[in-house]
């Protein structure tokens, strides 16, 4: 026990909470709320006349079944949230970006084939206008991923999710080229890969980048 | 007086901390020295009882916490009642009144 300085209260109780299961910025809030609670026990127990370590473990005392506190914090925390951290935090909001992602382009593809449109070229009709709206379905993603209290890796995947399907489709296209054609098409491939993989990337990621900053913490500690 | 170491003080902390945040805002530790001065230590809170009550009461919507600057050291978290929870006071110490009468009728508890 540290006799000559202050314990660190916010390490002790990190520590005994690591098993809360919360948001990084809810977490942070109750281990400086909690720890703040703790070193006023402390200095009431010197301000008595007790000795620093008669008073630490008397402080200790009240992190007694700490274990069910993290349990007890979380379910009050989370009481009526619908959704888990997790779903929250990634599985929604990349699900939102693929949504977005893939249901316009799928609305590109359909307004192409209106007998109207059918002289221009695809890259007219669909790719181009699709490549401008991706920022906008990395950025919700990101956006929602961030609002959940999710961490850089999180926000990241969840922006740029799409590229998921975007990987398998393209990645199908040349496994079937490889197998229907004696001699493949090199420059056909990188052209899948560019058009179909990189520049989706990009835009995607233009629209995450935003959302990829830190955000502000309340100044605790 | 022995601490009360039962549902009702279970069920009672909840009446003690909006009654107590309705006279002013407070910040955890506060609350649980007030609560233990005022009862003369017969309700007392730990910090495994405060904080997650503290913490369902915000959530439910009668009381809200936000942190301030505390120029001597640490932010403190201070507490106060938020509409709902005076809308929910009055009735919550309304109940009580009325158990403790029904009480007091049955087992002359304010004569003990």
């Amino acid at each position: 026990m540290p006799d000559e300085r202050a314990p660190d209260w916010s390490g002790i109780v990190r520590e005994h909470l690591h098993t809360m299961d919360l948001p990084a910025h809810q977490a942070q809030q109750v281990v400086a709320e909690l720890s703040g609670h703790l070193e006023d026990c402390y200095k009431e127990q010197i301000g008595k006349g007790l000795a620093e370590s008669q008073a630490y473990q008397t402080t200790l005392n009240e992190l007694f079944a700490m274990r069910r506190l993290a349990k007890k914090i979380q379910q009050a925390k989370r009481k009526g949230e619908l959704m888990n951290p997790r779903t929250k935090q990634f599985w929604l909001p990349s699900l939102v970006s693929l949504a977005t992602a893939m249901g316009s382009l799928m609305i590109l593809i359909l307004i192409s084939l209106q007998p109207r449109f059918l002289g221009r070229s695809p890259l007219q009709m669909v790719l181009l206008p699709w490549l401008a709206l991706l920022p906008f379905c990395g950025a919700a993603g990101a956006y929602l991923s961030r609002r959940g209290g999710a961490r850089l890796p999180a926000r990241l995947v969840s922006g740029l999710f799409p590229m998921i399907v975007l990987f398998s489709v393209v990645g199908i296209l040349i496994v079937t080229h490889f197998i229907v054609l004696a001699r493949p098409h090199l420059p056909f491939i990188s052209i899948w890969i560019a058009l179909g993989i990189v520049l989706p990337s990009v835009a995607l990621l233009l629209g995450t980048a935003p959302f990829l900053k830190a955000t502000k913490s309340k100044g605790i500690a | 007086m022995k601490r009360i170491r039962s549902q009702i003080a279970r069920g009672s902390a909840e009446l003690a901390i909006l009654a107590l945040l309705a006279e002013e805002s407070l910040y955890g530790f506060e609350i649980s020295k007030r609560i233990e001065e005022r009862t003369s230590g017969a309700l007392h809170f730990t910090l495994a009882s405060l904080y997650p009550m503290l913490y369902d009461l915000e959530k439910r919507g009668l009381i809200a916490g936000r942190w301030e600057a505390n120029p001597a050291g640490r932010d403190r978290r201070y507490y106060s009642l938020t509409p709902a929870g005076k809308k929910e006071l009055a009735p919550l110490r309304r109940e009580w009144s009325f158990f403790f009468q029904a009480l007091d009728r049955l087992a002359g508890v304010s004569n003990a």
